[in-house]
């Protein structure tokens, strides 16, 4: 406990001190109850909701106590397994302690914009490992794997990790589905993932023990957008803009949904086909719909032409999005109509703390790239994962028992601050970048004071 | 009779109604008890059985099958005949399901690999290269006539046998809200397919149609009411039973059963449920056999007694814990156990169980259990 409340003290200065600096950068109307945001345990002192949910955004609020809550108490994910007890790996006969790696890296991929600075983040904190002395002498070493595009394609890979590669725990992937897919293996296999790049909360709530993740998901995303949509900007009338994969289909439930506990159902949600160029179609609807205010679930290169196209048909509705939007892609391709646009980030990258700066320099001299936060959170996901095997040895049950230790407790990365909830799910408030005269300009998030409203009572 | 004496006699008569029902209620519940398994052999390396888990068992006449990490096991009369591993032929090292065809004694492997299947003394393999298969995690695998169905990480197969013809049902043809297939229980009108997180899905032979059953509250993170429907979407097998037309399902978050107008749903903290992670279920006759991750549950649904079984890690010994549908709770030691707490998969041979676990396959034997009149 002693130590639980000091990362709460802890993490509240860090937040009350981020806060501090944003407030004199925060633009827009801010309501007088708007308050620094973290793990409300930190300042309550009693237990914590699910996922630090607002009490307004929870299903059911206004309307019912459930018959049974998960996630919300200790030992949420169960393990009685006969993993422990396998035998150690015979440290004698490795020339190196395997880790792997899936992420999508074939150029022809999309998503190979997050999987390529995530593999060079695991790389360096591989290469960290190493300089530290690795494994009792022998180092650490990357098994990769590339993740293809196609559903099920790179299902076999976690098997090959453990059975071929040897690998004692692995990191991975950006793609929803392939990480659940894993995940459903693991559970068999029990091998510890640690998850660095998916938005996809659903991951963490499956009560398999194997998985830990800490890139901030969409439902710390959707509260934060919801809050400061409606509550802090008092916009009423939101549209939703979704692309049509399970990131934008998934992505945008926690946003949608709570807009609607809170009063504020979305007006109209469209989608659009990945490789769609002219979207006339979708801000039509949406121009007839009467919106206030446009919230897109996609990513930066689509952004950028839907602020471009949208802006030349008059339409001057404030632009919201998701943080695969905050990418310098949206200002090259929409230029001056990006303007105003706010985002969610899943980093900060303009901080000053020695942490990050050394990382991001380290990273461009090597890599010749700014990082981001998928190479950032992929650089701490895979230093907790090799602090992990060095506590624990070469025991794939008691690597997941070190990672488990994390439950309820912070961890201070170059990503930021990670706080992990039981089903070891990094809960820690996000932060907003705005564009301002063609940059990104960061603060971290903000919370309002909630309340239960009547349109609560549903789901 | 005075008033105060004529309360006096009304305490005591309620009070001895009281203590009768009270004598009552144990005397029954002691009779209901259901015959408990108190003699286990297991099979472990040391009788030549292969390290590790367990997935699965699959009781084939005086042949049991068993599902491991290190490939596919055959017993005989007790004894450990064959392990087959891929170099034998076998499509992937780790077994998950096994199904043998009643017509032709033809034994079908779903692997992390592929599809085996094992006729003649020799395996033939399908794979997503090589066949129809949606993908080479195979998870369940089932006979029904001459199809054989499959499910795997990207949707459910239908394999005709004479023909050779694959299907394949997922999102884009059927209501799967996941394409997650997991596992597959055959009555004889329907295959009831467990999709994880997607919920159970049922499709009619006759009709060729699907019905989904999903959990109606929706949300991963609670369960509103008890008995609200399917307890959750993440759904880890089904069970079908014919006599009591009843199928069960078993997810991460409970036990759910659904006779065809009510739903029967239960969690650790209502009954005698080892853990509301539950691996694998399997019902017959009035029984339902929950695999969890805390030890093998059983509920006796004439009576709605539990009996869950687990072994002492320090001792080796089993302990069996009773709970009658008083709420009270009866704490039985055996001398034997099953060979570990983690279940994933049960299956019987006559009155006797078979139970696959994280460390090793058990045989369990039923007492004659004079005292509970079984």
């Amino acid at each position: 406990m002693k130590t639980r409340s000091g990362v709460a003290i802890m993490l509240l200065t860090v937040c009350g001190a981020l806060a501090a600096c944003a407030n004199a950068q925060m633009s827009g109307a801010q309501s007088s109850t708007v308050q620094p945001f973290g793990p409300s345990s930190v300042t309550e002192g009693k237990a914590m909701p699910y996922a630090n949910m607002p009490p307004a955004a929870a299903p059911y609020a206004g309307f019912k106590k459930p018959y049974q809550e998960w996630y919300v108490e200790p030992n949420s994910l169960e393990y009685d397994g006969a993993a422990r007890s396998e035998p150690d790996g015979d440290l004698a006969t490795l020339t190196a302690i395997n880790l792997g790696f899936l992420g999508p890296l074939d150029a022809e991929n999309e998503d190979s914009l997050y999987g390529i600075p995530m593999l060079h983040g695991a790389q360096l904190a591989v290469d960290d490992g190493n300089s530290n002395g690795g494994y009792k002498g022998k180092p650490f070493a990357l098994k990769v794997h590339d993740d293809l595009p196609l559903w099920g394609a790179s299902s076999m890979a976690i098997v090959d990790m453990r059975f071929q590669d040897q690998a004692w725990a692995m990191i991975g992937s950006v793609d929803s589905s392939s990480t659940h897919i894993e995940l459903r293996a693991t559970l068999k296999l029990e091998m510890p993932i640690m998850d660095t790049a998916t938005n996809d909360p659903t991951v963490t709530e499956t009560a398999i023990p194997w998985l830990m993740h800490n890139f901030p998901d969409d439902r710390q995303q959707g509260y934060a957008l919801a809050d400061y949509i409606f509550l802090q900007r008092k916009l009423k009338r939101i549209g939703i803009l979704q692309v049509n994969n399970r990131y934008g289909r998934a992505g945008k439930e926690v946003f949608a949904d709570t807009a609607r506990r809170i009063g504020h159902q979305p007006v109209v949600e469209v989608w659009y086909a990945a490789s769609t160029k002219d979207f006339s179609s979708q801000l039509h609807t949406l121009e007839a719909s009467r919106i206030d205010g446009l919230v897109i679930w996609g990513n930066a290169a689509q952004a950028g032409l839907v602020l471009k196209q949208m802006r030349s048909l008059g339409m001057q509705e404030p632009v919201f999005g998701s943080s695969r939007i905050c990418y310098p892609d949206v200002v090259k391709i929409a230029g001056a109509a990006a303007e105003g646009l706010v985002t969610v980030s899943a980093t900060d990258p303009t901080r000053s703390d020695p942490r990050w700066q050394t990382f991001r320099q380290r990273y461009m001299d090597r890599f010749h790239a700014e990082p981001d936060a998928y190479a950032a959170y992929a650089y701490d996901g895979t230093t907790m994962l090799m602090a992990a095997i060095n506590k624990a040895g070469l025991n794939r049950g008691r690597i997941m028992d070190a990672l488990r230790e994390y439950e309820m407790k912070g961890y201070v990365g170059v990503g930021g601050n990670a706080y992990f909830d039981y089903t070891l799910n990094n809960i820690a408030p996000v932060t907003f970048a705005e564009i301002r005269d063609g940059k990104f300009v960061y603060w971290p998030e903000q919370r309002t004071d909630w309340k239960v409203t009547r349109a609560a009572y549903t789901r | 009779m005075t008033m105060r004496a004529w309360i006096m006699r009304r305490v005591l008569v309620a009070a001895g109604c009281l203590f009768a029902a009270m004598v009552s209620g144990n005397a029954q519940s002691a009779i209901q008890t259901p015959a408990l398994y108190t003699r286990w052999t297991n099979y472990t390396p040391a009788n030549g059985f292969p390290a590790g888990e367990v997935f699965c068992v699959t009781v084939d006449g005086g042949r049991v099958w068993a599902g491991t990490t290190h490939g596919l096991v055959m017993l005989e009369d007790g004894l450990v005949k064959k392990v087959f591993t891929q170099k034998d032929g076998l499509a992937g090292r780790a077994v998950m399901s096994v199904a043998v065809d009643p017509e032709n004694g033809d034994v079908w492997v779903g692997t992390f690999g592929g599809l085996s299947r094992y006729s003649g003394g020799k395996f033939t393999n399908y794979t997503n290269m090589t066949s129809g298969l949606a993908n080479d995690l195979v998870y369940g695998v089932a006979v029904q006539g001459q199809n054989v169905w499959v499910a795997t990480g990207a949707g459910v197969n239908r394999l005709d046998t004479r023909t050779g013809s694959w299907s394949i049902f997922n999102e884009t043809n059927a209501p799967f809200a996941e394409p997650w297939g997991y596992g597959i229980s055959v009555s004889k009108e329907k295959i009831y397919f467990a999709v994880w997180g997607g919920g159970v899905l049922s499709y009619d032979l006759a009709k060729q149609t699907w019905k989904p059953f999903n959990d109606p509250d929706g949300e991963m993170e609670l369960v509103l009411y008890r008995n609200q429907g399917l307890i959750h979407n993440i759904v880890s097998s089904v069970s079908y039973n014919e006599s009591t037309k009843t199928f069960w399902a078993s997810t991460y978050f409970g036990l759910s059963g659904y006779d065809g107008r009510n739903w029967h749903n239960y969690l650790t903290k209502d009954s005698g449920l080892a853990s509301n992670f539950i691996n694998a279920v399997h019902s017959r006759g009035d029984e339902v056999w929950a695999s969890t991750q805390g030890g093998l549950s059983e509920l006796d649904t004439r009576t709605n007694t539990w009996v869950s079984y687990r072994r002492d890690a320090k001792t080796g010994h089993g302990e069996i814990l009773v709970t009658h549908a008083d709420g009270s709770k009866e704490r039985i030691a055996t001398q034997t156990s099953v060979a570990h707490t983690y279940i994933l998969n049960t299956d019987f041979q006559g009155d006797d169980i078979w139970v696959a676990t994280a460390q090793g396959l058990s045989h369990g034997m039923r007492a004659v259990n004079k005292e509970h009149g079984k």
